[in-house]
C-alpha cells in the first residue's frame, strides 16, 4: 500500500457546513468507482496530508476540519463530536470508516460512541482522549515542535509557515489542557467495530500506557507503534502510516495476515 | 569492580586454524567439539566458583575461536550448571536478528535463570556483515531499531502491531515476560556516537570492547556528559569493558608467554580477504566501493588484521594496576574477560581462573 503516496494527488473539492454556529469546512475527493466511503476528522492545521490523498485514490474521503481552537474553546469533545455527526449526516448517506487524528481522533471516539450504527471501521492516530501528557503547555516554536515531532530538525519537506505554527501551538494548549476523560474510557467496551489505535513510538503528548488502555477495553482493537516518530505521525513517516491505516481500512482486523510474498527468485 | 567470564566456548585445537574467518567446516572434528564445549562449560562453572560474578555469552558466527553462533542456547545450558552468576548476553546482533526473537530467547532466559539476565545489544564486527546477508549500510538503522522494538515487546502489555523501517510485525506480544521488572539490565556495546546517545537518553547501561582505557575514557565522557543531560548517572554496573587477558604469577611469564604468540604466527584479529572487508567498512560509511579500482593483494593481502595486543597482561599486581586504570579513567564498574587464547588450552585456561580468583578478584572487588 505505501505506493500509494506515490501517486498523484486526488483532486479534493471544498466545500463547508454552517452548524450550530460553527462554520465546518470540509474537504471531499473520491474516484470514480469508490470501494466504500472514509470519514476523517482533524484539526487539519498541516493541509491534507499523504494520507487523504492515498485513501482517495480507492475510497470516497470526506475531511472534517476541526475548526480553530479559539472558536472551540468552550465546546467540550463529546459537543464536538454531536456537531461532527450532524454533518456526516448531511454528508454520507451509507456507513462509513471514521478517521480521526490527534484531538480529532478524541472527536471521532465520541462520535463512534455516538453512533455506534454508523461507523463500521474506527482509526485512532495519536489520541489524546486518555491519559494526556499534563504540565504547562509550551509556547515558543521550538518547545511546541519538540513536543510534536520526534525529529524536527529532518521536517524540511513538510510545510509548516507562521499560521501553520500557529496552529501547532493551539493544538498542543487545548490538548494539554484537556483532563484524562475518564467517561470516554469507561464506555471504551461499547466500541463494537473493528478499531485500530495508532501512536508514534515517541509521542510526548500522551503517556506510554494510553495504548495499552485503548487495546485492552476495545474489543475488537488492533494497537499499532509507528517506529521513529512523535505525534503528527504523518508528517516523520508518512509512508509507514499510510501502510498501516490503508490496510486496516481495507482488511480491518485481518490485515494482521500477512500477504507479502518471501519468494526471492520462483 | 566485578569481573565476569566470557564463555567462548572455543574450540580446543583453534591454534590449528587458518588466520581467515570464516573457518571452514572442515576444521571441526565432532568429538573434539564436543569435548571442547564440555571445557568451556567448565571453565564457566570454575570461573563462577571463582568468585566471578557474571558469566557472559556473544553472538558470532562461522568461527570457532568464540563458538557461540547462537549464544541464548550457550546461555541456558550454562545457566542450569551456574546457579549464582548473572547470565549476561552480552549479546545479540542486532543488525542480524528478528528483534522479536530476541525479546522472546531473553524473556524465556529471564524466566530460566530466575531473574539473572543481563541484555547486551551490539553491532558485531564487520565480517559478521556477511551472515544471513545483512547490507552493511543498514546495519546502523537495523540496530537501532532493534532495541527499540525489544525493549518496547519486553514491556508493552499489550499485543501490538509494529511499523518501522526495517521491521514490520503486525502481531507482537512476548511471552513470557521477563522475571526482572520493568526490565532486565540492559547494556548497549557500542563505540559510536548515535548508540551511545541512545543508550545514555534510555538510562542503559553501556560496553565498551577491546579498546585502550585513553580511547574508551573519550567514549565514557560523551556517555556520562549525555546521561546527565538526561538528568541521570549511570551505576558501576552499567559501565562495562571488555578485553583479552593473559594472566601470569609474574610480569616475566607473562611478557615471555606473549612474545613466543607475537613470533608463532599472526593474531587473527578479524581477517577476512582485504577487498571484503573494504567493501564492508565503504558500504558502513556509505561510500562507494568498486572492486575494479583495488589493485589484486598478494596472498598476504587475504589476511586484513593486524596483531593487537591484549587489554590486560602481566602478572597479578600488574594486571589489577590496569583494571584500576579502566575504573578511575572510564568508570568502568565490570571487566568482561576474554581468556581462551589461541596459544592456550583448557588447562591453561582453568590455571589462570584459579590465579585471576585468588590474587586479582578479591583486590578489584575493593575497588
Amino acid at each position: 500500500m505505501a505506493q500509494a503516496s506515490q501517486q498523484p494527488p486526488a483532486a479534493f473539492q471544498e466545500s463547508h457546513l454552517e452548524l450550530e454556529g460553527l462554520r465546518l469546512r470540509y474537504m471531499e475527493a473520491s474516484p470514480p468507482h469508490p470501494d466504500g466511503t472514509v470519514v476523517m476528522v482533524d484539526a487539519n492545521i498541516w493541509g491534507l496530508s499523504k494520507l487523504h490523498h492515498a485513501l482517495a485514490q480507492k475510497y470516497r474521503v470526506v475531511a472534517l476540519e476541526l475548526p480553530a481552537p479559539a472558536q472551540i474553546a468552550s465546546r467540550s469533545v463529546k459537543d464536538l463530536a454531536g456537531i461532527m455527526n450532524q454533518a456526516v449526516t448531511r454528508l454520507a448517506s451509507e456507513k462509513y470508516t471514521l478517521i480521526g487524528t490527534s484531538l480529532g481522533a478524541n472527536v471521532a471516539l465520541w462520535q463512534t460512541l455516538q453512533s455506534p450504527d454508523q461507523v463500521e471501521a474506527l482509526v485512532l492516530i495519536s489520541p489524546t482522549a486518555i491519559l494526556p501528557s499534563g504540565g504547562p503547555a509550551p509556547t515558543s516554536p521550538e518547545e511546541v515542535a519538540k513536543r510534536l515531532f520526534a525529529h524536527q530538525e529532518d521536517l524540511q519537506e513538510f510545510s509548516r509557515d507562521s499560521g501553520t505554527v500557529a496552529g501547532e501551538r493551539g493544538l498542543v494548549q487545548r490538548i494539554m489542557g484537556t483532563a484524562h476523560d475518564g467517561e470516554a474510557e469507561s464506555k471504551l467496551g461499547e466500541i463494537q467495530c473493528a478499531a485500530l489505535v495508532v501512536f508514534g513510538l515517541q509521542d510526548k503528548m500522551v503517556a506510554p500506557e494510553a495504548g495499552g488502555i485503548f487495546r485492552e477495553n476495545i474489543s475488537n482493537s488492533n494497537l499499532s507503534f509507528v517506529y521513529d516518530t512523535g505525534h503528527i505521525i504523518v508528517a516523520e513517516r508518512p509512508e509507514a502510516l499510510i501502510d498501516a491505516v490503508s490496510d486496516f481500512v481495507e482488511r480491518r482486523e485481518t490485515f494482521v495476515v500477512g500477504r507479502q510474498s518471501s519468494i526471492i527468485n520462483p | 569492580m566485578k569481573a565476569s567470564y566470557l564463555g567462548a566456548m572455543g574450540y580446543s585445537q583453534r591454534n590449528t586454524f587458518p588466520a581467515t574467518w570464516p573457518i571452514p567446516p572442515i576444521y571441526h572434528d565432532p568429538e573434539t567439539s564436543v569435548r571442547s564445549y564440555q571445557e568451556g562449560i567448565e571453565e564457566c562453572e570454575f570461573a563462577e566458583e571463582m568468585g566471578f560474578e557474571w558469566i557472559s555469552f556473544s553472538e558470532h558466527h562461522y568461527s570457532g575461536r568464540i563458538a557461540t553462533g547462537v549464544p541464548s542456547v550457550m546461555a541456558a545450558a550454562v545457566a542450569e550448571r551456574c546457579k549464582k552468576a548473572k547470565i549476561a548476553m552480552l549479546g545479540h546482533l542486532l543488525p542480524l536478528n528478528n528483534p522479536v526473537r530476541t525479546a522472546e530467547e531473553l524473556g524465556l532466559l529471564d524466566n530460566l535463570t530466575n531473574g539473572r539476565l543481563i541484555m547486551g545489544f551490539l553491532r558485531g564486527t564487520p565480517n559478521e556483515d556477511q551472515v544471513y546477508s545483512v547490507n552493511p549500510a543498514e546495519g546502523r538503522g537495523r540496530m537501532l531499531e532493534g532495541m527499540d522494538l525489544i525493549l518496547k515487546a519486553l514491556t508493552e502489555p499489550q499485543p501490538f502491531s509494529w511499523e518501522g523501517r526495517y521491521y514490520n510485525f503486525r502481531t507482537v506480544s512476548v511471552w513470557p515476560r521477563p522475571v526482572q521488572q520493568p526490565l532486565p539490565p540492559v547494556i548497549v556495546a557500542t563505540r559510536n556516537d548515535d548508540t551511545v546517545q541512545y543508550a545514555a537518553e534510555h538510562r542503559l547501561g553501556l560496553g565498551v570492547s577491546f579498546l585502550p582505557v585513553e580511547q574508551m575514557a573519550g567514549i565514557t565522557d560523551k556517555y556520562r556528559n549525555w546521561c546527565s543531560e538526561s538528568g541521570w548517572d549511570p551505576q558501576p554496573d552499567q559501565v562495562l569493558y571488555r578485553g583479552s587477558i593473559y594472566l601470569a604469577e609474574t610480569d616475566k611469564q607473562a611478557d615471555d608467554w606473549f612474545t613466543n604468540v607475537k613470533s608463532a604466527r599472526p593474531a587473527p584479529a578479524i581477517p577476512l580477504r582485504h577487498t571484503v572487508a573494504q567493501a564492508i567498512q565503504a558500504a558502513r560509511s556509505g561510500e562507494e566501493f568498486d572492486l575494479r579500482n583495488v589493485i589484486a593483494g598478494s596472498a598476504q593481502g587475504d589476511v586484513a588484521g593486524a596483531a593487537t595486543g591484549l587489554s590486560f597482561i602481566g602478572g597479578p599486581d600488574t594486571v589489577v594496576s590496569q583494571m584500576k586504570a579502566f575504573q578511575d579513567q572510564c568508570g568502568a564498574g565490570v571487566v568482561d574477560l576474554f581468556f581462551q587464547q589461541p596459544s592456550l588450552d583448557h588447562r591453561g585456561v582453568m590455571k589462570e581462573i584459579e590465579l585471576f580468583g585468588r590474587e586479582v578478584l578479591p583486590r578489584i572487588k575493593e575497588f
